[in-house]
């Protein structure tokens, strides 16, 4: 453990700071094309006619390429997962929000790329679009989506849930309930290296990729399901990234620039402009989160429901993970023995969400700490003694079931309380994660505590 | 038409109205300035005009013609850094890299300006250029050790002492 | 890779103000580039392809000429160069953007800033508004001196901005929507100036362009205090929503700017620059 805490250069500090590492858009080929898309203008419409031939008989363009070009056209991000897919990588029929790309170009320069995209002679039939997750399941819900207003296989359930005790005992007998809703927005992930690949046809008939990519072989598993191909056609150059934060997990350029690489037999890039990363590269989740926490007087949660509403944006892609990890983390880093949780995966025409950072627990651990504090102003009690009572301890089971053997919401909260000179009584200050017993061992937690199996020194300050 | 860059004069072909940008990494293959959001909004493209930071993404060819152009590819070499590519290095101010050209350009024009700024003007002179990594803590204590002269051009050796937290602003949980 | 946009395009670069003048002549299909910091992304993104441009780096209609009181500002003076100008104006130039966008981006492009998306621009023109600057411009019919706010309401279009003249103020106050680090664009800002004809108002990031809030001059000379004139400013201006803020926050915002900047302008009074 000597590394840990220690100085230690930087293997990639030297190429950094002289303006030597390579990225994508940094790679020297000869006679590269570069692309350009043409993207929905609107949030929701049926494509009627796409007629490229102009595009493609301008000098200079090489190869356009529609979902006609694509041999697996509609694939899941989680397809691997048991995922069923339902995104068109090129849109086919319709197009569910603004930026959704539809038919791509390469020629030799930018601009003619651009002059090509204009040629192309489509025509849409505007739709109703739909953007608040509130209303998702009203009757009135315009058709969006073909499995409905929200994703629909989380087993036999349209939504992920989470049932543990009796939440309806929990609330019959409760002193306070305290309610809360919470709103956290869609956040872009504006890295400042916008997406960008690079194809490169080899004389071996297979393609070497150039990718920002996060996610080396999950993309390189995305590309070659597009393509109907063995792996070992491709060949991903990649590990440079010029910031990602979860938003270069998805697969944005790569397989666009495979299909016109191979199509046009020469190396393509596609460089994204910093319109094109607001516009249509995928951002973090906008999420609707109702919580109902059933307490006593002395602030033990005795029980909790909670209704998630996550803005998947047009497509699933990543979604469903993302909120099952969502559902694992809503109780926090509290015991809390009933729980009754339902989390939906809502379809709307926004640009498809994506993972950023802590994917599907940020948003939950947001409006798991300010129910805390409104828990506290409630019921006019010290916010992190709240905390201290109900924090996770060894041997108490989560909402999933898992006896924990480590958990840290005690040493943790303490250390911090310690940091800002916070002042705690003496009794709460020598807490420790150690099993409950005595006064932390009310009724209502006896049934949930799980089979000993440490003496309870792993934890503690 | 001509331009000098890097102390190099260079013959090139591109239109005039072609941003320098575009001038030094298509033309000249000077990779160090980004096309970060080629509208002038994220610093990325920065390089020095006769001395003076300037977004190359802004500024058409034909009015930098006879202007000598710095980029990081001439700052200095691996094994030679300029105080301010030593400063970046030793205190890992720069973190995925992509921003870290434009970052060092403003730093340096900064050092040979007015090597005596404050925080406020070493904030002020930063101001133009986005970081989505560091949080800028880092990339702040980089151009004022390079300004007051602590910098240390060996490699970053192994060290194993815990380093010391700062608060940046004040009131801030940095 | 070439660009064949950039190609076609002709660039004429004038070395004097009466060649630019010439140059320009009526305006028409010509692109005036001055700084490049609004001109260029368009190039870049392909959206305008111009045939024929006219950039005035070498027109020598820069810099700033003093006389007693008296200021005159060339088009191509860069908004960096505006930090030292009189009051507002030195302070609105110090919040734009940032080092590297002021060193480039001039008052002429200030001027004939159209809105970027929907979103205003032009924060110098409320500063100007409010020293009563008048501002000289060729085009069809030939040179022509106005106030900014006749200019403004006009449209740029047709029009090349030579130079601007102002007054010294008495005082004068600013007070503007704090936006730290990033090339944006001002949410809002209030000026007011002391000038000879007596106090003078005007807000950026209300409209397309930079307003003079009448109302707000009339209630401070009928001896309003500054609060109580600041609440008229809602009758000259109706704040839109854009992607950098709503209506709603505009509408609050608007006379408590308002009302700081007369408040900035009171502590001054009296004292020059």
């Amino acid at each position: 453990m000597k590394a840990v805490g220690a100085r230690l250069p930087r293997y990639d500090g030297v190429a950094h700071v002289t303006g030597r590492t390579t990225y994508v858009d940094d790679v020297r080929i000869r006679g590269i094309l570069w692309t350009k898309a043409l993207r929905s203008p609107h949030h929701h419409a049926a494509i009627t006619r796409l007629d490229a031939s102009k595009a493609e008989a301008l000098p200079g363009v090489h190869a356009v390429v529609t979902h006609e070009d694509v041999p697996k056209n509609v694939y899941g991000h989680l397809e691997a997962l048991g995922i069923p897919a339902d995104e068109p990588l090129l849109a086919e029929n319709d197009v569910r929000y603004k930026g959704q790309p539809i038919a791509v170009v390469a020629a030799g320069d930018e601009d003619t790329a651009r002059e090509a995209v204009e040629l192309i002679e489509i025509e849409y039939e505007e739709r109703p679009a739909f953007f608040d997750i509130r209303k998702a399941l009203d009757p009135d819900w315009p058709q969006i989506h073909q499995w409905g207003p929200v994703y629909p296989h989380f087993g036999p359930h349209n939504h992920r849930r989470v049932r543990k005790g009796n939440v309806d005992r929990a609330f019959d007998e409760a002193d306070v309930i305290v309610e809360g809703v919470y709103r956290p927005q869609a956040i872009e992930h504006c890295p400042l290296e916008p997406q960008t690949a690079l194809a490169v046809p080899e004389a071996d008939g297979r393609l070497t990729i150039y990718s920002c990519t996060q996610a080396m072989y999950f993309s390189m598993g995305v590309v070659a399901a597009h393509l109907e191909w063995p792996l070992n056609k491709l060949k991903f150059v990649g590990g440079t990234v010029g910031g990602g934060f979860g938003g270069k997990v998805d697969t944005a350029t790569e397989t666009i620039c495979a299909l016109l690489a191979l199509k046009s037999k020469q190396p393509v890039k596609w460089r994204w402009t910093r319109e094109e990363e607001f516009l249509a590269s995928s951002t973090r989740a906008p999420w609707h989160m109702e919580i109902a926490d059933a307490l006593t007087n002395d602030g033990w949660i005795l029980g909790r429901r909670m209704l998630t509403l996550h803005d998947s944006g047009a497509y699933a892609r990543f979604s469903p993970y993302g909120v099952t990890k969502h559902a694992f983390h809503h109780t926090g880093a509290y015991t809390i023995p009933n729980v009754h949780f339902d989390g939906y995966v809502v379809f709307t025409n926004r640009v498809p969400t994506t993972a950023m950072r802590g994917f599907g627990v940020t948003s939950v651990s947001f409006a798991v700490e300010t129910q805390m504090n409104r828990i506290a102003e409630v019921l006019d009690l010290d916010p992190l003694q709240i905390r201290l009572k109900n924090a996770n301890r060894i041997g108490d089971t989560t909402a999933n079931r898992i006896t924990l053997k480590d958990p840290s919401t005690v040493p943790v909260v303490l250390a911090a309380a310690d940091r800002i000179g916070y002042d705690l009584p003496a009794e709460y200050r020598s807490m420790t994660s150690d099993r409950r017993s005595g006064e932390l061992l009310p009724e209502h937690l006896v049934a949930q505590l799980g089979v000993e199996e440490t003496s309870g020194n792993g934890g503690g300050r | 038409m001509k331009l000098t860059v890097n102390g190099v004069e260079h013959d090139v072909q591109a239109p005039q109205l072609a941003s320098l940008l575009h001038v030094l990494r298509e033309e000249l293959d000077l990779t160090s300035p980004k096309a970060g959001c080629q509208q002038g909004g994220c610093g990325t493209c920065t390089v020095l005009v006769d001395g003076e930071p300037r977004r190359s993404c802004l500024l058409p060819l034909a009015a930098v013609e006879g202007a000598a152009i710095t980029t990081v590819e001439g700052l200095g070499a691996a094994d030679e850094l300029s105080p301010m590519q030593a400063a970046f290095d030793e205190h890992y101010a720069a973190q995925c890299g992509f921003c870290t050209s434009g970052f060092l350009l403003a730093g340096t024009a900064l050092l040979n300006g007015s090597p005596g700024a404050t925080r406020e003007e070493v904030l002020e002179a930063l101001s133009g250029h986005v970081c989505r990594c560091t949080g800028y803590v880092k990339i702040v204590r980089a151009v004022e050790a390079a300004l007051h002269g602590e910098v240390h051009p060996e490699r970053v050796e192994a060290s194993f002492e815990p380093e010391e937290t700062e608060v940046l602003i004040p009131g801030s949980p940095a | 890779m070439t660009s064949r946009s950039l190609d076609a395009a002709q660039l004429v670069t004038p070395t004097s103000r009466e060649d630019a003048i010439e140059a320009f002549g009526d305006g028409a299909e010509l692109t005036v580039l001055a700084g490049g910091t609004i001109l260029m992304p368009e190039l870049n993104y392909g959206r305008l392809r111009p045939a024929r441009v006219l950039a005035l780096w070498n027109a020598g209609v820069a810099g700033i000429r003093r006389e007693g009181s008296s200021l005159t500002i060339g088009a191509m003076t860069p908004v960096a160069e505006l930090e030292a100008a009189p009051e507002p104006l030195a302070t609105a130039a110090r919040s734009v953007a940032d080092r590297e966008i002021r060193a480039q981006a001039t008052l002429g492009g200030n001027l004939c800033a159209t809105p970027g998306g929907e979103i205003p621009r032009g924060d110098l023109q409320a500063p100007l508004i409010a020293l009563g600057a008048r501002v000289t411009t060729a085009g069809a019919g030939g040179q022509r001196t106005e106030p900014v706010e006749d200019f403004l309401s006009n449209g740029p279009g047709g029009r090349l901005v030579l130079e601007v003249e102002l007054e010294e103020p008495a005082g004068a106050g600013h007070a503007t929507v704090g936006r730290p680090h990033s090339h944006g664009f001002t949410i809002l800002a209030a000026c007011a100036a002391e000038t000879s004809e007596g106090v003078r108002v005007a807000v950026t990031g209300a409209g397309s362009h930079a307003v003079r809030v009448h109302s707000v001059e009339q209630a401070l000379a009928g001896g309003a205090s500054p609060e109580d004139a600041a609440e008229n400013v809602l009758k000259d201006v109706q704040p839109r929503d854009d992607a950098l803020a709503s209506a709603w926050y505009r509408q609050r915002m608007l006379p408590v700017l308002v009302g700081r900047a007369l408040h900035d302008l009171s502590q001054k009074e009296g004292t020059r620059g």
